[in-house]
Parts: structure tokens; C-alpha cells; sequence
């Protein structure tokens, strides 16, 4: 009697645990639009969560624009590893028309499998390979990050300024090396600090992390700690010192010390991208997203500007204009 | 001054899931679902905290959860004998899919960083870090001092003594369980509300399973158990430091250091305290 209790409990946990941890298939696409025989499905992989309020949410909110506006089924699912050409091959499987991988890291697996389904296309966020249905399109943070950089060195008392990094990637790396560059190119003398943390989820060992940096001396911070980052405002306002916001525009973030916004504009790309899969006129190839097709943005907070010098602000807008029309090349890492 | 109360205050989530999983150990149960406890804590409180604005209800929601999960858990490894790890591997991963799906449904899928009312402190020092070092004192004084915690130690060593006593290992058991997950729920809590004041998707990023390794670090001891976390605190602070100042050293090196430290009691245990010669070996009263 008790062992038929033990296992009918156990299967009902089980059954609870795997309802739980399967991977979320969000169908948002709940009610199939009345439309053509074969509707438009476009699929998206992220690496992480997409509630992580960066990197993968900037993606989901590009999805949730192609549904919008294409009116394509859309669906998204976390791949990473190993997981990755599977969910490719049954996307493909199903019928998808865009499967897009957001890092690096789909690039390559997008090659292999792209052979076996040539009416699908794959495409990737950075990522150096492609072929007729395989491509690449590159978000150009770098460019918001420097400008930030030149404001955090223009305006620095302390001569110090931070960067607090999440996971420890190339893409955030990349995004760092830029802010250097911006504020060395713009007080050769400024010392710029970087300390990672090894988690986009980890609020307070980011707060932790941003403590030390102050300590340091930096008063201004950047971060790249998504889901995290409200950790590194925090310690900004109990100490003070003034942070940057990274992906989204995080000027409005309650803690009221976000001087400016290093701002990704998904939405439009990635419909822009879509509507070429779906007119069946893409060619696979690497296009760069910059500031100057509207897909980057350096967005300074309207609350703050009392506090920012003239001077300072003409200086960023100036440097905004050269980048945007290419009389300044920002550096990124290939990865 | 305020950077002892800093490693302290960093400290005091994985201080205490760390006690409370030392009491449980010592009463023969292991359980590896404080990590999924603490993040169900952490969440819970926040969104109490939220609705009501004050920390203080969203600490006591985070013990209740804790206390929840802690008689759900009992009721299978301990009542029903199922496997303690296979448990505590549920209660983790039921955590994790239900904060994330819940948080999702709150706060939209692409997610919010949130920004809720903290535990008010005096220039750096709150009411949970002194409830956190006064529980190491008192823990260690019930279980080595009195005669309740004489025989919940008999049923992590040998049960068969304790319940020829007199005792119910199942009711020791399942109070110390249920302390377990109480101090873990309010570690989690003082993780989203003392420190970050704020959640975000598995904020408690494997503090649940540090604090087993605290466990034995501190050799099952309270008070050993919780120099242990602030060491581990202070290591923490001091990593973020050598990184600020650019010292070329792999952050993992650091990361690995608890683990290495528990590691190395294990090997070298022998003198002194030893691991409950019960633990996670269920008991059944009829053979």
C-alpha cells in the first residue's frame, strides 16, 4: 500500500517538475491568422532567458515586432550547446521560414544545417560564415559604448571610471575595449577598470562587484550584467557616483543615477529582415547594424542634462555625427 | 568598520541557508533544495513587498515559503522515504520553472529590473544580520547544550537510539527540516530585499548548493559554519578588488576556492568533527 503511495506521489512530482523546467515553447502565436495556405513562421534562439532585461529580451522585443508587424507565427525557444542544431533542424522542420540565433555561436551551426533545408534561412547576431540561405547581422554596440566612454572621461573628477561585465563573452569584451577607447581618446590619462562577475542573473554579487570599483575610485560606472544590472545602480546611488545604461534605455531606472543610455534599436531590423525572408528576396551575407542606419543609439537622460556641462554635451553630439556618417570608426572585436 | 559590516551583509543569505542546512544535516536528512528554496524565497518576498510595501511582510513570506517547501520535501524524503537528493532536486528545479514562469507573467516576458523597498538599515547594519549571527550562537548552543539537541544529533547518527529513547526521528527530522527551509526562505528573501532590492531570474545563482559546501567547511558546526561564509564573503570582495585593480588572476581560480576549501576538510577529516554517520540514509520505523 504505501510503495503504490510512494510511486503514484513521485509520478505526480515528476509530472509537476518536467511541466515546470521544460523549456518554454512560447507559442505566441496562439490564435493562426487568417491568412495564406502556408503562413510566415519565424523562430528565434536565444542564449539565455529572454526576461533577462538585455541581451536575449532585445531579441524577444525584435520577434515580438516581426509579429506585429509581418503578422508572422512566431515562436521562441533557449538553445544553447548541443541544443542548438536540434532546434534548428526541427524549426526547419516545421515549416520556418526565419530561424534566427541570437550570438555568435548559431553562426556555425547555421552552416551545417542550412544544406538540408534550402527554403529556410538561418541567420545569426555576428558571426563570420554564410552561404545562400545562412547570414549574419551584427549589432554595432561598440559605437554607444565609446561615446559613453568619451563622456564618462570628459566628465570623471576622480580620473577613474568602471565597467562591470556579467559572463565573461566576446561580444561584451567587445563592447568594454570601446568604452575604453573612448574615454583614453578623450583624456589619454583616464584609468578605466573592468571587474566581471560571471552572471547575467546575480543582483547582488553585481552590486558587490560595483562597491569595489567605487572603492577604486571610478565614479562613473557602465555595465554589461543584463537581468543583473540593477545591482551595479544600486551601489551607484548609495555611494553616489553615476552609472550608465547598457542595451535598453535605462535613463528612467528608479534609482535615479542612469546618465545615459547605450541603446540597441532591435525592432526595426529585425523586421526589416523578416519582410526581406518573406518577399524571398534575402541573400545570405554580414550586414553591420550601426548608427548609422538607426539600430544604435547614445541617448542621454533628459533629467540629468543640468548636470552635464555644455561643453560636454556639444562634445557627444559632435562625435555622435562623425560616427554616424563614418568620419569615426569605432573599434569591435570579430568573434 | 562599514567594510566588515559589507562582508557580513553579503555574507548573511548564504549564512543562513548554511545554519539551517547544518541543522538538518545533523539530524541524517541532506537537503540540496535550499537552492531552489532560497530562489522561491527571494521571489515570493519580493512580490510581497510589492503589494504591501514593507520588507518586513516580504521577510515573513519568505520564511513561510521556505517553511512550505520544507514540509513538501518532508513529506516525501522523510514520510515517504524517497531519495533525499532526488527531492531536493525536484524542489529545485520546481523553483526555478515557477519563479520564472510566474515572474513572466508578472513583469512581461522580456523581463524588468525591479526596484522594491529594503530592509532599513543603520550605517550598514540591519535586523537580519544580527538575527543571522545571534541564530549561529543560539543553533550552536540547542544543538550541543541541550537535550533536544542531543536527540535530534542521535537521529543524524544512529535514529535507532533516538527513537529507543523515546524520541520520533520523523518528528526530529521533520523539525529540522522545517528550521532548514525557514532559513533558507529567509536567506532568500534577504537576497531580493536586504541586498539587491530587487529579483531577477535565478538571482540566487548556486548560493543554495555553496551553502552545503559551507556545511561541511564548517564541519558541521554553527559557529565554525558561519566564519566560514564570511570568509568566503571577505574572498568574494577581495576577488572583485584584484580584478578592479587589474591583477592577472582567472576568476574562476576564486570561484573554485570554496568547493577546494570543502574538499580539503573532507579529505583531511579525521579529528574532531566528522559528517552524521546517518546522514541522507532514510529511516523506517518498521523493518
Amino acid at each position: 500500500m504505501i510503495k503504490l503511495n510512494t510511486f503514484a506521489l513521485a509520478v505526480a512530482a515528476l509530472a509537476l517538475v518536467v511541466g515546470c523546467s521544460a523549456p518554454k515553447e512560447e507559442s505566441a502565436s496562439g490564435e493562426p491568422k487568417p491568412s495564406e495556405a502556408a503562413p510566415f513562421k519565424v523562430a528565434l534562439l536565444t542564449p539565455g532567458p529572454v526576461s533577462d532585461a538585455g541581451w536575449s529580451a532585445m531579441a524577444y522585443r525584435g520577434l515580438k515586432a516581426i509579429e506585429a508587424d509581418t503578422g508572422a507565427q512566431v515562436n521562441n525557444q533557449e538553445a544553447g550547446g548541443t541544443q542548438i542544431k536540434d532546434a534548428m533542424r526541427s524549426y526547419a522542420r516545421q515549416g520556418y521560414k526565419l530561424v534566427f540565433g541570437h550570438g555568435f555561436e548559431y553562426n556555425e551551426p547555421a552552416i551545417e544545417v542550412a544544406k538540408d533545408f534550402p527554403d529556410t534561412v538561418f541567420v545569426s547576431s555576428s558571426g563570420g560564415q554564410t552561404a545562400d540561405n545562412v547570414g549574419a547581422f551584427r549589432f554595432y554596440l561598440e559605437q554607444g559604448f565609446y561615446l559613453a566612454g568619451v563622456m564618462a572621461a570628459k566628465m570623471s573628477k576622480s580620473g577613474v571610471v568602471g565597467m562591470v561585465g556579467g559572463d565573461d563573452v566576446p561580444s561584451i569584451r567587445s563592447t568594454f575595449k570601446a568604452f575604453r577607447a573612448g574615454a583614453i581618446d578623450t583624456n589619454p590619462a583616464i584609468q578605466v577598470k573592468e571587474v566581471f562577475t560571471n552572471s547575467g542573473q546575480d543582483i547582488a554579487k553585481a552590486k558587490q562587484a560595483t562597491e569595489k570599483l567605487i572603492e577604486e575610485g571610478a565614479d562613473f560606472v557602465i555595465h554589461q550584467a543584463n537581468a543583473a544590472a540593477q545591482g551595479v545602480f544600486d551601489a551607484c546611488a548609495e555611494k553616489n557616483v553615476y552609472a550608465f545604461g547598457a542595451n535598453a534605455d535605462q535613463n528612467d531606472n528608479p534609482s535615479g543615477r542612469v546618465i545615459a543610455s547605450a541603446v540597441i534599436l532591435a525592432e526595426p531590423a529585425f523586421v526589416a529582415l523578416a519582410k526581406k525572408v518573406k518577399e524571398g528576396g534575402y541573400k545570405g551575407g554580414i550586414e553591420l547594424m550601426g548608427m548609422d542606419i538607426g539600430a544604435i543609439d547614445f541617448v542621454v537622460n533628459p533629467a540629468m542634462k543640468t548636470v552635464i556641462p555644455p561643453d560636454v554635451l556639444t562634445l557627444v553630439a559632435e562625435i555622435q555625427a562623425q560616427i554616424k556618417d563614418g568620419r569615426r570608426t569605432v573599434p569591435k572585436d570579430e568573434f | 568598520m562599514s567594510a566588515v559590516l559589507a562582508v557580513l551583509m553579503y555574507a548573511t543569505p548564504l549564512a543562513l541557508a548554511a545554519l539551517g542546512e547544518t541543522v538538518v544535516q545533523k539530524a541524517g536528512v541532506i537537503h540540496i533544495g535550499i537552492e531552489g528554496t532560497m530562489l522561491a524565497g527571494a521571489f515570493f518576498a519580493m512580490l510581497a513587498t510589492l503589494a504591501t510595501g514593507s520588507p518586513w511582510v516580504g521577510l515573513g513570506v519568505g520564511v513561510l515559503v521556505g517553511v512550505t517547501l520544507a514540509l513538501v520535501s518532508g513529506a516525501f524524503a522523510l514520510t515517504l522515504t524517497v531519495d533525499q537528493v532526488v527531492v531536493g532536486t525536484a524542489v529545485n528545479l520546481l523553483a526555478l520553472g515557477l519563479t520564472r514562469t510566474l515572474f513572466a507573467m508578472r513583469f512581461g516576458a522580456s523581463g524588468e529590473l525591479l526596484s522594491v523597498q529594503k530592509v532599513p538599515s543603520w550605517q550598514g547594519l540591519d535586523a537580519v544580520m544580527v538575527v543571522a549571527v545571534l541564530l549561529a550562537v543560539a543553533t550552536h548552543g540547542v544543538l550541543f547544550r541541550t537535550s533536544w539537541g542531543l536527540a535530534l544529533r542521535a537521529a543524524g547518527e544512529y535514529p535507532q537510539a533516538a527513537e529507543a529513547a523515546g524520541f520520533s526521528v520523523l518528528r526530529l527530522r521533520f523539525a529540522a527540516l522545517v528550521f532548514g527551509g525557514a532559513m533558507a526562505g529567509l536567506g532568500g528573501a534577504y537576497l531580493s530585499l536586504g541586498i539587491a532590492g530587487s529579483f531577477a531570474d535565478n538571482m540566487t545563482a548556486g548560493r543554495g548548493f555553496l551553502a552545503i559546501a559551507m556545511v561541511t567547511f564548517g564541519r558541521w558546526k554553527p559557529v565554525p559554519v558561519l566564519g566560514a561564509c564570511l570568509l568566503l564573503g571577505w574572498l568574494d570582495g577581495l576577488q572583485f578588488t584584484f580584478q578592479a585593480k587589474g591583477v592577472q588572476l582567472p576568476f574562476q581560480l576564486f570561484l573554485a576556492l570554496p568547493y577546494v576549501a570543502a574538499l580539503l576538510v573532507l579529505a583531511g577529516m579525521g579529528r574532531g568533527a566528522h559528517a552524521p554517520a546517518a546522514l541522507a540514509i532514510p529511516f523506517r520505523r518498521t523493518r
